[in-house]
């Protein structure tokens, strides 16, 4: 029989310790509750104070571990009266867990000592265990007045690892249920961490770790503040922080100072706990790089993305910069004793190689990803693949198979924080082309899972049918996944709107029309309002007429390019709307988001998969309302797409497709570059021509080579 | 003949163009204030803040100081800032003060035009080691500032040299000194930006001397 108690393996200096009484806890029948190790952690006046392992109980109570390494045990039980004492200052704050003047949860505390077999020859004022006795003391604790309330408010005061999220500007809302006001609402309902999310967090492993969530899961808070907690835990590693989106910089710093302060009252030591940037470039620690790095250790030729482009096919230019270095170097240096990747969809996967191969022994590489945010249209291969193989062929890299609640290799955050259910749902249908009417016959699906149960593990529950290819599936999200206060602030016809347009002066009046009275009536701040063009080639010459309007009105807008650090505006007070083309959308949110020319997602099939994940991509990134506009028929095929899923119910029923017809889709929609087109675009042109001169008669089968035509008739009659 | 309110509208009109071929990825709103009963400045916010502070340092360290402060009229893609300050004193120019800070950090837009229209997202990539220095027109006529030759009124400073100032024959309109930074850096084979620039239909008078006229100089058009 399994145990009641779940468990969260945090990391402390006292491995072995931890480890065996995490394996008694896995087996305990005794009591339930939550069991931890390397957590919480306390700042004290003399500096952070970490408990070594903790268990809460509905029935016990708190029982605090002192973890003995060795034969030695010291002075154990002022280590327990100190735990004991700190951990009590703490839970004090909170009014919910007091009575007069004390405190409502009883603290026990126990040194385990596995390393010593008689534990009786020390003194028994205070409690002493090891494996062979632990199981007799737990169960002669026990918690007087135990009252399942108090109980789980001590359990969410020593889980709320953090209150922090990165507030804005304040706000003055003098309107009630404006927009702004919806938004603070919104705001405050979303400042803490779920559980999962804190577990998430805390749960270290010795090699690799994958975290996948959605857009608006938390990825980036999680990362940020695991690589604070480790340094916590272990000021003298060297960990790296490390990420694609140059927006996310300041983000990462706030967050991982606001937990070190928090946590361990001190700020980090920026030496040891670095950010850097995924590439790098020479120029100090503020330009460098994970791969810059790595060149410069092993003594390598390094590329910037100049030469970059010139050694390597376009749009590989990373990924053949990391090539080239790995296959140089020679003898394998660790540079770091952990490294976490944000937005690992975005890079290529010999990126992960790379980091991986900088770390000691250990390989704790932690990187989150979301295969949908994916904006080159390759998706990254599985860990057995990425790290490669050893000598015999086995993986470097293997994920267990997750085990209910207990996948810690491979962390799934399903619940999404900022996106609603009816916003997240359409951005998923289009980014799939769930309800898309193909143009020629068969399926409109542009991309689909290769593994059913992934919807599951995004937040979908299954409504009917069944998650197997070639079945029909009705999948909707739930309550728990998308949480009802996202959505219930505005009708669903304000969620999300679809604005098809004649002209583009048509779209840009009514976007301007609807910017000015954002800002004015609804009591929305100029950075509440972003506006994405999908397309990166097309995005300059679309946004200057329409931020030329809104300068002459007197609104100021800036576009985020190379170097927009959106801190700047929020810094300086600032007000000032973001334009932006799709790849510096990423790591931006705001409550109202307008999608311009939302048509040229509507393409005829060509890189289909990658447009549609720009789609995607743009429409997560609202808090709270969307705006997708677009110009022509695309448009309108794009908002029948959307119309056919609100019809529904905004669940998506479609038949998941056979791996036949998977593999078909992912040829349709591959990625091809400008060569591989025109190739595509001449065939096409020259078998055309053949095609009406042999019907005309200007050319006749004999003129053609027979044994060529022969081996055409075989294709042709093999394709059915 | 100028007056503060026309170069008001001409910058205006000026930041109007660049956010519209999308060259100013932000930028501030230029105004106009009374500095006393007499003198009138046209500037933008966060203007004088700086100045002094900035002299003598390293200039990564100026760039990336009015960088964040957002101590420009606008900010050009690859990262470059353009200010423009004018002060008239008893309606006359007594004062400008234009200057083009380049980004110490990225590629030249000129030579890399592609990174930034496409908006590559590595584009800060940069391995070279640019040697960006400021640009800098000041026209300065009040009697104890300049001296003929060695500290013509208005002149042209390259980089923080101090003593490099190359003689110009006037004052400079903003029109007159965007279409200079447009033409030489930033226009390319397939984008001449500086085509449609709204022109200035007037320009200042003569301020050279004749000895700094028998020296290598720079001639303001005037046609």
């Amino acid at each position: 029989m399994s145990s009641r108690i779940s468990i969260s393996r945090g990391t402390n200096e006292k491995p072995v310790s931890s480890e065996a009484l995490t394996e008694f806890f896995s087996q305990y029948q005794g009591c339930s509750g939550q069991f931890m190790t390397g957590y919480p952690i306390i700042g004290t006046a003399e500096g952070r104070h970490p408990i070594d392992a903790l268990l809460v109980s509905p029935e016990k109570g708190i029982v605090v571990f002192d973890l003995v390494e060795g034969p030695d045990p010291g002075d154990f039980g002022s280590r327990q009266d100190d735990s004991a004492n700190k951990l009590e200052a703490r839970l004090k704050t909170y009014r919910e867990l007091m009575k007069r003047r004390n405190l409502l949860i009883t603290i026990h505390t126990v040194s385990f000592a596995p390393g010593i077999a008689n534990i009786r020859r020390f003194p028994d004022d205070y409690t002493l265990t090891n494996e062979a006795t632990l199981a007799d003391i737990l169960d002669a604790l026990d918690w007087e007045n135990k009252d399942e309330h108090v109980y789980r408010t001590a359990l969410s005061a020593i889980q709320s690892i953090s209150t922090i999220r990165r507030s804005r500007s304040k706000r003055s809302v003098l309107k009630a249920n404006s927009r702004g006001d919806k938004l603070k609402r919104l705001e405050d309902s979303i400042a803490t961490l779920d559980n999962r999310q804190s577990k998430a967090v805390i749960e270290t492993v010795k090699g690799v770790q994958r975290i996948r969530g959605l857009a608006g899961s938390g990825k980036t808070i999680v990362l940020a503040l695991k690589a604070a907690y480790l340094h916590i835990q272990h000021p003298d590693w060297r960990i790296a922080i490390t990420f694609n989106t140059r927006s996310l910089k300041g983000q990462f710093r706030n967050l991982i100072n606001n937990f070190s302060v928090e946590q361990a009252g001190e700020e980090p030591d920026w030496t040891q706990v670095r950010i850097v940037n995924a590439w790098g470039a020479p120029g100090g620690s503020d330009r460098s790089g994970i791969y810059y790095e790595f060149c410069r250790a092993h003594d390598l030729q390094y590329f910037d993305l100049r030469s970059a482009r010139m050694a390597f096919a376009q749009g590989r230019e990373f990924a053949g910069a990391c090539d080239n270095a790995l296959s140089q170097m020679q003898k394998q240096k660790s540079l770091y004793d952990a490294i976490l990747v944000d937005e690992a969809q975005d890079f290529p996967p010999v990126f992960l190689r790379l980091c991986y191969e900088m770390l000691n022994d250990e390989k704790r590489l932690v990187f989150a990803y979301d295969e949908l945010q994916n904006l080159s249209g390759e998706s990254l291969p599985a860990p057995e693949e990425i790290f490669g193989r050893m000598a015999d062929g086995t993986p470097r890299v293997h994920f267990e198979a997750p085990h209910g609640t207990d996948a810690r290799q491979d962390i799934i955050l399903e619940k999404c924080y900022r996106n609603s259910r009816p916003v997240l749902t359409t951005a998923h249908a289009l980014g799939f082309g769930i309800y898309r009417k193909p143009v020629k016959k068969g399926n409109g699906l542009v991309q689909m899972f290769e593994h059913a149960h992934l919807w599951k593990e995004i937040g979908y529950e299954l409504v009917e049918g069944e998650l197997k290819d070639g079945q029909s599936v009705v999948l909707r999200r739930t309550e728990d996944t998308s949480p009802l206060f996202l959505e219930d602030h505005s009708p669903i016809d304000d969620l999300i709107q679809f604005h098809q347009f004649e002209n583009e002066q048509e779209q840009a009046d009514w976007l301007v029309e609807q910017i000015e009275r954002n800002l004015e009536e609804d009591e929305l701040l100029h950075d509440d309002i972003v506006v994405i063009n999908p397309d990166p080639l097309t995005t300059r010459s679309q946004v200057g007429k329409i931020r030329r309007r809104l300068l002459d009105m007197g609104i100021n807008s800036h576009l985020a390019g190379v170097d927009t650090d959106p801190d700047i505006f929020f810094r300086s007070g600032f007000s000032s709307v973001t334009f932006t083309g799709i790849y510096r959308a990423k790591g931006n949110e705001a409550g109202m988001v307008y999608i311009l020319n939302a048509h040229d997602c509507d393409s005829a099939g060509r890189n289909l998969a990658r447009i549609r994940n720009r789609l995607f991509t743009a429409i997560t990134r609202s808090k709270a309302w969307v705006r997708v506009l677009g110009i022509g028929e695309g448009m309108k095929h794009l908002t029948k797409e959307f119309q056919t899923l609100k019809q529904k119910g905004f669940e998506l029923r479609f038949r998941y497709p056979t791996q036949a017809e998977r593999n078909q889709l992912m040829l349709i929609h591959r990625d091809m570059t400008s060569a591989d087109r025109k190739r595509v675009e001449s065939g096409k042109q020259n078998l055309a021509r053949l095609f009406e001169d042999l019907e005309s008669g200007r050319v006749y089968m004999e003129d053609l080579d027979p044994d060529l035509l022969d081996k055409l008739r075989q294709l042709l009659l093999q394709q059915g | 003949m100028s007056t503060p309110e026309l170069l008001l509208k001409q910058i205006n009109a000026l930041i109007g163009y660049l956010v519209e071929r999308s060259l100013a990825h932000d930028q501030n709103y230029v105004f106009q204030r009374q500095l006393s009963a007499t003198s009138v400045e046209v500037t933008f916010p966060q203007a004088d803040r700086f100045s002094i502070a900035l002299k003598n340092r390293a200039y990564p360290e100026v760039y990336d100081v009015l960088a964040a402060e957002r101590a420009y009229v606008a900010k050009l893609p690859d990262g470059a800032l353009i200010q423009m300050q004018y002060l008239f004193d008893r309606g006359e120019l007594e004062r400008h003060r234009l200057a083009f800070f380049p980004s110490p950090h990225l590629e030249e837009f000129q030579n890399n035009p592609d990174v930034y229209l496409e908006d590559d997202i590595y584009a800060d990539v940069v391995a070279r080691n640019i040697v960006p220095f400021p640009i800098r027109f000041d026209f300065d006529c009040r009697h104890f500032v300049w001296k003929e030759l060695e500290h013509p009124k208005s002149h042209l400073s390259l980089g923080q040299y101090q003593n490099c100032r190359i003689p110009v024959s006037a004052p400079i309109s903003p029109a007159c000194f965007i279409d200079f930074i447009l033409r030489n850096f930033y226009s390319t084979a397939f984008n001449q930006y500086t085509d449609s620039l709204p022109k200035s239909p007037w320009c200042f008078n003569d301020s050279i001397l004749l000895l700094e006229q028998s020296v290598l100089h720079i001639k303001i058009p005037t046609i």
